[in-house]
Parts: C-alpha cells; sequence; structure tokens
C-alpha cells in the first residue's frame, strides 16, 4: 500500500531499543479515542510497502576461502586504502601464535616483538587513521601540491 | 586510471612470505576477524527498506534480519508522492504506549 502522509516528518518518529527499530506516529483523533489522540506518539498506524528507507553503517562483507572471483580472488570489502593493514592482522596474529607455540625462548621473545609491531600498524590504520583513509577527504581537496616558494 | 588494490590470494602471498606454512583456513579465518574489526569504524554505508504494518512499532533490525547493521545513522518514510522524507529520531527512546506484538 501507498503512504497517506503528506508530510510524514512532521508526524512520524523514529528510535531504537536493543535490536529492534521503533517506527511511532503522532497522528490520531481527538474524538472519544483512548490512547489514540493526536500529539500522542503510537504505533506507525499505515501498512506502507517498502514505507521505510533505513540508512546504516554496516559491517564488511566476509571474506571467502572458495576459488575464484568471489573467493580468493577478490578483494576484501574494505577501502583499497586499508587492504596492506589486513596483512598487519594475520601477520600479528600470527606471531602471537608463534611466541605461544615456540619451545625456544629467544624465538618467543622475537615474535612477540614482532607481533607487537604489526599490532601497532594494524591498530594505527584502523583506529588513529581509519577515518582519513577511508574517506580520503580530510581537509581541502588539493590536486595541486601547495606553492611554497 | 585503474586503481591498486589486493585481492584475498595477495593478502595470503604476502603472509606466506613470512609464515609459508600457516593454513589457508586459518588465515582467512583472521582476515574475517579483521574485517570484523574494521566494521566498528563505520566502513561501509547502506541502505535498506522494509515494509510496516498497521500498529506494528517494532521493527527487526539485529543480525538476524539479514542486513549486519551496525549504527542506524537516519530514517527515512515515504510521502503520499512515493519520496522518502527524513523522519526526526526520537531521543528519550520513551512513549506512553508500548507494542509488544
Amino acid at each position: 500500500m501507498a503512504s497517506s502522509y503528506n508530510n510524514p516528518e512532521d508526524f512520524i518518529a523514529w528510535f531504537i531499543k536493543g535490536d529492534n527499530l521503533a517506527i511511532v506516529t503522532t497522528n490520531g483523533s481527538d474524538e472519544g479515542t483512548v490512547h489514540h489522540r493526536l500529539g500522542d506518539y503510537k504505533p506507525i498506524d499505515e501498512a506502507v510497502t517498502n514505507g521505510v528507507l533505513v540508512h546504516y553503517y554496516s559491517e564488511p562483507n566476509a571474506a571467502l576461502g572458495i576459488p575464484g572471483a568471489t573467493g580468493i580472488d577478490a578483494s576484501p570489502d574494505l577501502d583499497n586504502t586499508m587492504h596492506s593493514s589486513l596483512v598487519d592482522y594475520v601477520k600479528f596474529r600470527l606471531y602471537q601464535d608463534k611466541a605461544g607455540t615456540s619451545p625456544d625462548g629467544n624465538i618467543s621473545s622475537i615474535a612477540m616483538a614482532m607481533a607487537k609491531n604489526h599490532e601497532n600498524k594494524w591498530n594505527e590504520a584502523i583506529r588513529r587513521f581509519g577515518m582519513k583513509k577511508r574517506d580520503k577527504t580530510g581537509g581541502p581537496r588539493r590536486i595541486m601540491p601547495a606553492d611554497l616558494r | 586510471m585503474a586503481v591498486h588494490k589486493l585481492t584475498i590470494k595477495e593478502i595470503l602471498s604476502r603472509v606466506r612470505e613470512v609464515f609459508p606454512n600457516a593454513p589457508q583456513t586459518y588465515m582467512i579465518s583472521l582476515i574475517n576477524e579483521a574485517l570484523v574489526e574494521a566494521g566498528r569504524y563505520n566502513t561501509k554505508v547502506e541502505y535498506a527498506k522494509t515494509t510496516t504494518v498497521a500498529d506494528q512499532q517494532w521493527y527487526a533490525i539485529g543480525d538476524e534480519s539479514g542486513a549486519d547493521i551496525n549504527k542506524v545513522y537516519r530514517v527515512d518514510f515515504m510521502d503520499s508522492s512515493g519520496d522518502y522524507v527524513k523522519i526526526p529520531r526520537l531521543l528519550n527512546n520513551e512513549i506512553q504506549t508500548m507494542d509488544i506484538d
């Protein structure tokens, strides 16, 4: 069904509780209604096909280990500036494993140091510079180098 | 101009320069862990539509709904001419009546 609201922004609101999105309206009647007065928030009163458009931040798609263009020949579902950081994450975890399983104390401590090194690079990329690397537009969109004369 | 990017195979190859015997399944699992962590930093913007039901207040948006929503930042509602219009967010999350259907 289609919407009958000419100006939904004047009546309808949303909020979130847990894993649920609430759509409520203030539309109603003042004549003989119980908790359905105009101005009271209550559940949306219309069935509207595809009536709600939700904009959201999503999780990247999982990488698949299968052969082919949808598997290991595909790129990760991240901006390309973050691809090399994934190498750091995998090495960080593998060095951690090596440090934990090596019977040689020297190898173990070197592996731990390398794990820390790659962890720091990963954290720097994803946390400290994640926003800048993601949008590529931090500050003015300069396409010419600054004139330093 | 083509953009330089890495495939999963190239990422595995770079790791195998140092860990030649690392199992592929385990490395793919680690890559997916990294992707989940990266997802916490608003890396991917998506849109989804849902159909309202008369007198139903709640609509599931958890992981089981299949949308992989991390954070909703805007909601639009269709007006009578079929256009989507931004609707306000109710900040106190409380209304007088509570629909439990």
